[in-house]
């Protein structure tokens, strides 16, 4: 059970650190990416190509994955979101817009094989694959009956820190004021002075770079990268945490993290198969419908 | 390009040689009118997927199970979806925007993982085989079915409900305190949502030979919730002109080449900018003059609104 | 008057030879009727999605196939086309092209598709457009000869030359149980998937025979992230062997996940294994994982060398099990054709005159002598392999077929 709940923690990170991307937009920008998941794929796309194609070292692919991520967001922004804005658009066709980047995204992934046009961004398909091994450190340590790995360590801490690190940002520095100001309310901010299209523009960024990040965890720690790792697995997820946790609450989105990992791995020992995942969907259900805030959420958004 | 050169040369061999195609547009445009329905009264649903998974489970274990002629089968797991509407609208009904599409589509992936993945009857994960499908007859329900219900919903728009609709739909508040009854209202538009999206569900598992749980899954929903938009969300026409395209799109540029999914994004995104408000409603090309753009030269169309 | 007998012996020649070339039916003209006609073949794989670890490999054998007959006087001098579409892995795209290439080309049969479960859609669709269709990869149950389960009628459209898990499985069990006497199991099985729960079904019901326990069976869905809650569950009951029928990417996760658990026991499986790709996925992890399958690279049936070298002279790599069971396709359909007396203009006939041939061949393919069964099923050889932790796979042993 212990190792269970090791599992459970794990995961969670990984989910943690997809939703508070995800949450930032959605409450400072009110616009739900659905590119996100996207940017999660090729976030381990990107690093695996570095490492396995290019032959970088694995923490300098990371870094410059993570980078170019956040530069996909601003992508994001000036292809999906700011001609929307710009046109006056009613909210939902930002939906659709961030709907077809992703489309888009998997489907060059999809495409890429040896002698196609995108083969220097990846060359397997729909393939699934791994990073070669020994690329990176991957030791395993028994302690005390429990298998604790190398890399599912790593991830938790640099989740942790990066969550204390945004939550500081948020609070203390001007950038976080400002975007606590576009949040609260957007007229009022630009009335203010601040410019909003640079706000969303470093909304996105960050949430993209943070999306990024997560997925090459993602793919480091369980072996998977393939174009469709944001799409099967963690879209939908994502969407569950920031709702339990409270839409566009940065806390609200690492503590429904792990709560969502703790309800999928103790339904998954307790019922087994894909139980899991319903009673994951079924909370989320019942959070919205008695306290649709979520646990930490503190205002209710009306608009579509 | 075969393909509309087909089209239109021998629109007899056309139809033979794409009747599947033709019934999932159709069957498509009926989900894309269950989603209009509940999106005219300003609700956004992505429950419609678990709607038809409702009808189509209920038809085929019916059609397996008992004795009775199709049509019941049809009727039953119609109605079944609607009752499951209503029991499903009832809690939700006080959601509003984006938290109401989010909490369907928790009762989506609930109903798919939870329930017919664990029930035996629904055969779990392989789903169920249909071997009662008839791939070139089914075709008829569903071409005679979609212009009725495109009338149906069309006059509903027209009549009372329907201006009580646009009403909640503009401001839920202001119809409440003007003596509409917003919650009969909604869960009435819900309603008759669930029922059409039972109905297509319903018909679409007598072209295929199958039910599989994936069919009615969140991204089934995202995807019709694509046809209504882009076809355009102010009158019936839009759901069934943005189904049309959107679901032939990926075949029409088939030939083209291996990105066919690329371009079908990248049309997506141009068509959600250029016409925010859809193919098939009032108002020019959405044309915005970039900052840079000189200012006497001339942008094609009507600039859009200035905000 | 010599003139006016040259002149009607000439005529009466000319008439003879008009006839005699004009008689089809004839065994002995149908050669000189395929001279310059197209045999239109053609095939749905999944060269995306989680079958995209097979398709292309099918592919490839079919291409070469295809190619080295055109080269060699094609079909009685017709030649082969080969048009080949991907399914994504989806049941009901699947289905859909299925339906065009049927009713848009004149084609006389097809190929596929990769996975168990898209033939749930388009055997059955095959079956009632009555077009020969040849199965290349698929090992379910219910495929051959109730496409159409639970109806029991037999399916007299769909023939396959993959073998079948029925026989697979067991055999795979059977050679290691000999060998290792393992006492427990744990069989680890995705229940959203045909071909995986099939294996699954099969698994339990062979084990007991073997002396094996079935400690637990751990059920997930093909779409998990994080195998790491099943596979603990697996690890911590410590079994001697963990059967893994699933697909895809999936085998190889888990065989990783669970070394990293500390799980030292035997992994044994289905017809997931057996390619390439996914050795080299699970790669030192997956040292040792044993199957059954229909091909081995080195089988020494006479065939084999050349397809072997065929194809590493074209790909630049070592074809797989996939790969020789759609060569061996296109080269049951070449055959079939060729004692088919087609006649190129009614295609209905034509078909339904291709699958009767398809009753009765029996040729020379990498994978041995091949016959179909009285049910369009396989019986031949099975090769026990195991991974080698590089990317390829070891011999076991074969078993004949009994």
């Amino acid at each position: 059970m212990t190792q269970q709940l090791l599992n459970a923690i794990f995961i969670g990170s990984i989910y943690a650190l997809f939703a508070v991307g995800y949450t930032l937009v959605f409450g400072v920008l009110d616009v739900l990416n659905l590119a996100h998941s996207a940017v999660f794929m090729l976030g381990a796309v990107i690093t695996y190509s570095l490492v396995a194609i290019h032959g970088l070292p694995f923490i300098v692919a990371a870094v410059v994955a993570v980078f170019i991520c956040g530069l996909l967001g601003l992508l994001i922004e000036f292809v999906a979101l700011r001609p929307l804005r710009r046109r006056n658009a009613p909210p939902i066709s930002a939906l659709i817009s961030t709907i077809g980047l992703a489309l888009i995204f998997v489907a060059i992934v999809e495409q890429a094989t040896p002698g196609t046009l995108f083969s220097w961004l990846w060359q397997d398909g729909a393939n699934s694959v791994r990073f070669p091994s020994g690329a990176v450190p991957d030791p395993t340590y028994h302690i005390a009956g429990v298998t604790l790995e190398g890399t599912k360590l790593g991830i938790l801490v640099t989740s942790i820190l990066l969550m204390l690190v945004l939550g500081y940002v948020i609070r203390y520095t001007q950038v976080g004021r400002a975007l606590r100001a576009v949040a609260e309310n957007r007229r009022a901010a630009t009335l203010l002075g601040i410019d909003v299209d640079r706000i969303f523009a470093s909304t996105l960024f960050v949430s993209s770079a943070l999306g990024g990040l997560a997925g090459l965890l993602f793919g480091l720690a369980l072996s998977d990268i393939s174009p469709y790792i944001g799409r099967d697995q963690v879209e939908l997820k994502g969407l569950a945490v920031i709702v339990l946790g409270g839409m566009g609450s940065i806390p609200g989105a690492v503590v429904g993290g792990y709560l969502l990992g703790l309800i999928e791995v103790v339904a998954f020992v307790r019922f087994g198969s894909n139980v899991e995942a319903g009673v994951a969907f079924a909370a989320l259900f019942l959070m919205l419908v008695v306290r649709p805030q979520g646990l930490f959420g503190a205002r209710l958004k009306e608009r579509l | 390009m075969d393909f509309f050169i087909l089209l239109f040369t021998d629109p007899v061999r056309f139809y033979n040689s794409h009747e599947l195609l033709i019934a999932q547009i159709g069957v498509n445009a009926i989900l894309a009118i269950s989603l209009f329905v509940t999106f005219y009264s300003g609700q956004l649903t992505l429950a419609n997927a678990g709607f038809m998974a409702v009808g189509a489970y209920t038809t085929v274990i019916m059609s397996l199970y008992l004795p009775l002629p199709l049509p019941v089968d049809i009727l039953t797991g119609t109605l079944l979806a609607g009752a499951v509407g209503f029991l499903v609208g009832l809690p939700v009904l006080r959601l509003r925007g984006i938290f109401l599409a989010i909490a369907t589509i928790g009762f989506v992936e609930a109903l798919r993982l939870g329930v017919i993945l664990n029930v035996p009857i629904t055969g779990e994960g392989q789903g169920l085989k249909n071997p009662g499908a008839d791939p070139l007859g089914g075709i008829v329900p569903i071409l005679v079915s979609l212009p009725i219900i495109a009338y149906l919903v069309w006059r509903l728009t027209r009549a009372k409900l329907g201006h009580a609709w646009a009403a909640i739909r503009e401001d839920e508040l202001a119809a409440s305190s003007n003596g509409i009854n917003v919650a009969l209202y909604k869960m009435l538009a819900f309603v008759i949502g669930a029922l059409l999206a039972g109905y297509a569900g319903a018909l679409e598992t007598h072209i295929n030979f199958f039910v599989d749980p994936t069919e009615y899954s969140v991204t089934r929903a995202i995807q019709i919730l694509t046809f209504a938009v882009a076809g355009g969300t102010t009158n019936v026409l839009g759901p069934i002109v943005g189904a049309l395209f959107l679901t032939s799109l990926p075949e029409i540029i088939r030939q083209a080449s291996a990105y066919r999914d690329v371009v079908n994004g990248v049309i997506l995104i141009l068509v959600i900018i250029f016409r925010p408000q859809g193919i098939v409603a009032g108002g020019g090309f959405a044309i915005h003059r970039p900052h840079w753009w000189p200012v006497n030269w001339r942008l094609g169309g009507r600039t859009a609104s200035t905000g | 008057m010599k003139n006016r007998l040259q002149g009607i012996t000439v005529a009466v020649a000319l008439v003879l030879a008009a006839c005699g070339s004009a008689s089809t039916g004839g065994t002995t003209s149908s050669s000189s009727s395929y001279q310059g006609k197209t045999i239109n073949l053609g095939a749905i794989l999944s060269l995306t999605g989680a079958g995209g670890v097979y398709g292309p490999s099918s592919k490839k054998g079919m291409d070469l196939a295809v190619e080295t007959i055109n080269n060699s006087g094609g079909v009685n001098g017709a030649k082969l086309a080969l048009d080949t579409e991907d399914d994504a892995s989806d049941k009901a795209q699947s289905a859909q092209v299925a339906q065009r290439l049927i009713q848009q080309g004149q084609l006389l049969a097809l190929l596929g598709p990769t996975l168990s479960n898209s033939a749930v859609a388009v055997h059955p669709l095959a079956e009632s457009f009555k077009i020969p269709i040849l199965a290349v990869s698929t090992t379910g149950i219910h495929i051959v000869p109730d496409c159409n389960y639970p109806k029991t009628d037999p399916c007299k459209y769909v023939f396959r030359d993959s073998l079948g898990e029925e026989s697979a499985i067991p055999a795979n069990i059977k050679i290691y149980s000999e060998k290792a006497h393992p006492k427990t199991g744990v069989l680890l099985v995705a229940n959203d998937d045909k071909f995986s729960s099939d294996g699954g079904k099969i698994v339990q019901a062979t084990v007991a025979q073997y002396g094996i326990q079935l400690l637990d069976t751990v059920q997930f869905s093909k779409t998990t992230a994080d195998f790491a809650p099943p596979v603990t569950r697996a690890v911590q009951k410590n079994p001697d062997v963990i059967f893994i029928t699933s697909l895809g990417g999936i085998p190889a996760k888990i065989m990783i996940e669970a070394r990293k658990q500390g799980f030292t026991g035997q992994f044994l499986g289905g017809n997931g294994f057996n390619t390439a790709v996914v050795s080299k996925q699970a790669g030192a992890a997956g040292k040792g994982a044993q199957s059954g399958s229909g091909w081995y690279i080195n089988n020494t049936f006479p065939s084999n060398a050349s397809f072997v070298k065929a194809y590493r002279d074209k790909y630049g790599s070592d074809p797989d099990q996939f790969a020789a069971q759609g060569y061996a396709g296109i080269l049951i359909l070449a055959d079939s054709a060729k004692r088919a007396n087609l006649t190129f203009s009614d295609t209905a006939g034509d078909r339904t005159r291709l699958r009767d041939a398809m009753e009765k061949v029996n040729i020379d393919t990498p994978l041995g002598r091949f016959q179909f069964t009285s049910t369009h099923d396989v019986k031949q050889t099975i090769w026990v392999i195991q991974m080698d932790g590089a990317g390829g796979f070891n011999l076991v042993i074969s078993v004949s077929p009994s």
